[in-house]
């Protein structure tokens, strides 16, 4: 049985008449144990290849692959799937036309599965939305799955569907399911692949190389098997009168939760956070009170991990208003550094956006914070990927200035990147 | 085999009591320990207040409602509602011994934590208030002054209902009792040593006795007369013997300095005593300086009484903290408080204040020069 702890890093000192509570709380899991072995469920896995015309020989090569080697790393008795898509989207495997549309993992099915995605050849558009719509009902054909998961391979945009289709596709998604994507080449948008993996509580990265395509898929199956814990969800309390400011995780990555919680009841909301492996996440809390006396002491939050209906742990975030400024001065330096990996991630995006439209006034500005933030925060991998699209002159003051000639997937893996944060702890 | 050297356990430190190698508290006394050993693995309770907080842990306060909204307090101590912390037993207790005496001790708004201390007991027409104000610039105060305010009381009782009493004696024999706890509640090696101050009533028909030492105060609030019976031993007070006016002396910034206290630094603890012969039906109130620093003057204090609009003791103190802390709350509050009938018609002439006995009334004018 995992074991779930919480610790809460805040000054929650606030002073006369302040209101803003910020803290970092710490969940880590412990003995999740793998995938569908907990007695919690089945675990479903479907793995997604992009055959589309631009695929091309080698990308569709590595792409198969890659695929094969995903299926190598699914423990056996995990019920899978394989969707091949294009603008339509097809069961690869297994080959049924009605009933059940996953199969238990075994040598025999295996072997079937990898013949089946051998015979994949590239062509046609993309259309991610029915993609999605038929991992959906693939899933729903097996009922009483614990843990769902999706590894979705693309390298193109989605030509052949509206963003209205794509988005109700999601929408559809949400909490049915949870999607790892993966972009290859440099022909997909970054924006609309992240869409869909913030929904469905995934990652998302880009493949620059198509040999490194196996690897990466390898681990992202490795990583999903280790979730052993199907479903858990983040609760929030907050006192009656109060406010969220924002909810966010902050590691391993920034994602905003804030309009994606669920009322369990009027004080407590609650927010999806997938499965999880023997891992540490953080999340920011920020609430605002009503102002007390000098003084007194309130509750701010409780902080829940919540597995069903099943508290596993909590996290209490305080506040107490006091008239020492030695006290009430300080910012805590777990919120402090997340701060700044939060603003980190929105300018990098910001600083990209700007660049692609043209403002190169405000694509330098953004960069140039980013920089700045990557360097006071001691994000190197940030720092690294960002001295490929600028040439750095003060790193300490953000001055930049943008390289003339970027390589296009150096650009996308900036982007991609942005929302990792490093953390100030061990 | 007459000695048993093991197991040994543990004794408290204030009472002696053997006690748990993994308590916090003297289940005797209520004194504060340093545990020994981890507790043991928690028991579920019983009949848990919710599945959800069983699996949580144990509750964090014993208050199960809300003092702010009424709301449920959670297994964490804080209301499921609005947040607010519900008091520990420590920042908040009240007594009640008998249906004429009561006492609320509470923390007040500002200070962290409470370090007033108050110990009642009555039975039949007799009763004992004693109240200890520690001192929160010292350490260990909080657990000082409770431990201070019990020695004190345990004694008095004892006497109060012993064989012929002198109840002056007792007075002086409970400062010294009361000294002796506070210090055996100081750390040994503490660099800033636990101190309180000291205010006691005895009650035993139309007798009232009391003593004081520091700033905390008795009044008699008669329903014709009010006094202020203690004399403080601070800074204010001796302004005031200076010839300040007692309102001018009591806003001077260094007032509250007290010049006796309890406590290991201590250099007189022998309190000033006196006797009052009540005549008349009326309120006996034991304070701390975080009541009557909103009401100091008898008649205001009166005034606070009356405007409570109860004859009954825990509600008039619960209410008169409740005004405290609605002024501001800056200080620890503490109030008890004893409704005294009439006497009947046998009993002495008119209420007169008279220094009891020559050894307290010596000190008493030797120390008026402090400060």
């Amino acid at each position: 049985m995992a074991e779930f702890t919480s610790a809460v890093f805040q000054n929650e000192f606030l002073p006369d008449g302040g209101t803003d509570v910020n803290a970092i709380v710490t969940i880590r899991c412990t003995g999740a144990g793998e995938a569908g072995r907990t007695g919690r469920g089945d675990a479903g896995e479907i793995v997604v290849v992009d055959i589309s015309g631009s695929m091309g020989v080698t990308n569709m090569q590595a792409a198969k692959q890659a695929a094969m080697v995903a299926l190598d790393n699914i423990l056996d008795g995990t019920y899978f799937a394989v969707v091949a898509g294009n603008h339509k989207a097809y069961l690869a495997y297994p080959i049924v036309q009605t009933g059940a549309a996953m199969v238990r993992m075994d040598a025999n099915t295996r072997a079937e599965a990898k013949r089946s995605i051998s015979f994949f050849r590239a062509e046609g558009g993309t259309a991610m939305g029915t993609w999605l719509n038929l991992c959906r009902a693939v899933f729903d054909s097996i009922g009483n799955l614990g843990n769902k998961h999706v590894i979705l391979l693309t390298d193109g945009e989605n030509h052949n569907e509206t963003p209205t289709q794509l988005d109700q596709a999601i929408r559809a998604s949400i909490g049915k399911f949870q999607v790892d994507a993966r972009g290859i080449g440099v022909d997909w948008k970054v924006a609309e692949i992240r869409k869909i993996a913030q929904a469905l509580l995934g990652s998302v990265d880009i493949i620059g190389d198509p040999g490194r395509l196996s690897a990466e898929f390898a681990s992202l199956m490795r990583n999903s098997m280790a979730r052993g814990v199907a479903n858990a969800d983040l609760r929030v309390w907050i006192p009656q009168g109060a406010q969220v400011m924002f909810i966010r995780q902050v590691s391993p990555s920034v994602e905003d939760l804030t309009h994606r919680g669920v009322p369990v009841n009027q004080l407590t909301m609650s927010y999806p956070t997938g499965a999880w492996a023997d891992e540490e996440r953080d999340y920011h809390i920020a609430v605002r009170l009503a102002a007390k006396t000098v003084g007194q002491e309130q509750l701010a939050a409780r902080v829940q991990l919540a597995v069903g209906a099943e508290l596993l742990t909590q996290g209490l975030v305080k506040a107490k208003w006091s008239a020492d400024t030695n006290l009430t001065a300080q910012i805590n330096p777990e919120v402090a550094h997340y701060t700044g990996q939060a603003e980190l991630a929105q300018v990098i995006q910001d600083g990209l956006a700007a660049k692609a439209a043209g403002d190169e006034a405000t694509a330098t500005t953004k960069l140039g914070r980013a920089v700045q933030l990557a360097t006071e925060t001691g994000n190197a991998e940030a720092t690294a990927k960002l001295r490929k699209v600028v040439d750095i002159s003060d790193a300490r003051t953000g001055t930049v200035r943008l390289r003339k000639a970027v390589d296009k997937a150096d650009e996308m893996a900036l982007d991609t990147a942005s929302t990792k944060t490093t953390r100030i702890r061990g | 085999m007459t000695a048993v050297d093991w197991p040994l356990l543990p004794t408290c430190p204030t009472c002696g009591a053997t006690v748990s190698p993994s308590a916090s508290f003297c289940e005797a006394c209520g004194g504060a320990l340093v545990p020994t050993e981890p507790p043991p693995e928690p028991s579920l309770p019983a009949e848990p207040f919710s599945g959800q907080t069983q699996r949580l842990g144990s509750r964090a306060s014993q208050a199960t409602v809300c003092v702010s909204c009424g709301g449920p307090v959670g297994a964490d101590g804080y209301c499921q509602l609005c947040g607010t912390k519900a008091p520990s037993a420590r920042d908040h207790y009240r007594e009640a011994p008998a249906g004429w005496v009561a006492g609320v001790c509470d923390r007040g708004q500002t200070h962290p934590s409470n370090e007033d201390a108050m110990a009642l007991w009555a039975q039949a027409d007799q009763a004992v208030l004693v109240v200890c104000d520690g001192v929160s610039t010292s350490t260990d105060s909080d657990v000082a002054a409770q431990a201070g305010a019990e020695a004190a009381r345990d004694l008095l009782v004892e006497r109060l209902t012993g064989s012929e009493p002198s109840i002056p004696d007792a007075l002086v024999a409970a400062a010294a009792a009361a000294n002796a706890a506070v210090i055996a509640n100081t750390a040994e090696d503490s660099t800033n040593a636990a101190s309180a101050t000291f205010a006691a009533a005895v009650v035993s028909g139309s007798q009232l006795h009391f003593a004081n030492l520091g700033d905390s105060r008795v009044y008699f609030l008669g329903e014709s007369e009010g006094r202020l019976l203690s004399v403080d031993d601070s800074l204010a007070q001796a302004f005031i013997e200076g010839g300040v006016p007692r309102d001018e002396a009591e806003a001077m910034p260094r007032a509250h300095a007290i010049t006796k206290w309890l406590g290991r630094d201590a250099t007189d603890i022998v309190p000033r005593v006196g006797r009052l012969e009540v005549d008349q039906a009326g309120w006996l109130v034991v304070c701390s300086d975080g009541l009557w620093n909103y009401a100091s003057a008898p008649e205001q204090l009166a005034a606070q009484l009356a405007a409570t609009g109860s004859q009954d003791p825990s509600v008039a103190a619960a209410k008169l903290v409740e005004w405290a802390n609605s002024q501001g709350g800056r200080d620890n509050i503490t109030v008890a408080v004893a409704r005294l009938r009439k006497p009947e018609a046998d009993s002495q002439q008119s209420h007169s204040l008279e220094p009891a006995d020559a050894a307290a009334s010596t000190t008493e004018q030797e120390h008026a020069a402090h400060g």
